[in-house]
């Protein structure tokens, strides 16, 4: 006896994300999925734009990390409300671990909702987890050929951010590799060039944001 | 990928739907699986083999149609199909601007139950 099944593997976690994302609208969040190697400067990045965006827009962070709550005591001390979450192993966030931390957040008094997910560069863009943008970033010193190494990142973020160019005269990275590499990936992707340690390119970043938000 | 957890996936959802069909055992499975999925098929069916062990589908096989990357390039108009997991370019004329339309499947079609 056949039975038609037709249904995708991963469909629980697109329910559940389906279902975050009837509360982001509700409470008129925008919310975006941070991405990158460990170690690419994503809580630096975090830290610098909430202080660019100076109150003008409210953020919340969900910090995605297998253990410690260092990053989470950095965003903290800005005043700003976060939530870890442990995974305890698992190398991405999925739709469920941000399902059972939205109620301790403020939603309703948040703007945009920033998730770092765990530092890797493969598997946590393959879960939704009822994002508005996936955005990613890539620090200089991890080479120019990560955007042919790990595709699908690229392919599915919307903004590229290449953090710590204050370093590059020190690397062997081409920036015009990197670039030509990823927008073959994905033409319509957004780059920024910035450096946390700097502060070079972070207002762009942050004007770019809040026109997404506004809009 | 996470082929254990997908295989895990695969079983939960086959198991429900024999179940819901009135049935008891699981003869085959058959899945539509993306080039450009990210799943490894021989990790995917090693998995699957392990997570049946003393299930209604202990028996079951799996079967799994491949699907190609293809896509749309809008530069040249070109309707491609390819053998590469991923591509950078349109393989006709080589510009960017394409889209995918086929190869990040992941589905269970149907399956044979009695």
């Amino acid at each position: 006896m056949k039975v038609k099944v037709v249904t995708r593997i991963l469909e629980a976690n697109e329910r559940i994300a389906a279902e975050n994302r009837r509360l982001f609208d509700e409470a008129k969040v925008y919310v975006i999925n941070l991405m990158s190697a460990p170690g690419a400067g994503k809580t630096s990045l975090l830290e610098k734009t909430i202080k660019e965006l100076n109150g003008k827009i409210k953020p919340a962070v969900i910090e995605g990390d297998i253990a410690g709550t260092a990053d989470a005591e950095r965003i903290s001390s800005l005043g700003v409300p976060v939530i870890q979450i442990n995974t305890g192993g698992a190398c991405h966030l999925d739709a469920n671990m941000i399902n059972e931390v939205l109620e301790s957040l403020p939603l309703k008094e948040t703007d945009l909702l920033f998730v770092e997910n765990v530092g890797n560069l493969v598997c946590p863009a393959e879960f939704n987890i009822g994002e508005d943008m996936k955005a990613m970033v890539l620090s200089i010193t991890e080479g120019d050929d990560k955007p042919l190494k790990y595709p699908l990142m690229f392919q599915e973020s919307s903004a590229l951010i290449l953090n710590k160019i204050d370093l590059l005269p020190y690397t062997n990275a081409s920036m015009e590799k990197i670039r030509k590499d990823a927008r073959s990936l994905n033409p319509s992707l957004k780059i920024f060039e910035v450096s946390c340690k700097t502060g070079k390119g972070i207002a762009e970043w942050a004007d770019w944001l809040t026109e997404k938000i506004r809009s | 990928m996470h082929e254990a957890s997908i295989a895990l996936s695969v079983l939960e959802i086959a198991v429900d739907n024999c179940r819901k069909a009135g049935y008891n055992r699981i003869e085959s499975i058959r899945l539509k699986i993306g080039r450009a999925s990210g799943i490894m098929l021989d990790a995917l069916l090693f998995a699957f083999n392990a997570v049946k062990a003393d299930t209604i589908a202990a028996e079951a096989s799996v079967i799994i149609d491949e699907i190609p990357v293809s896509g749309l390039c809008s530069s040249c108009g070109k309707d491609f199909v390819t053998e590469e997991k991923y591509i950078l370019c349109c393989p006709e004329c080589s510009s960017a601007s394409f889209n995918i339309k086929t190869g990040r499947e992941l589905e269970i079609i149907d399956m044979e139950v009695f």
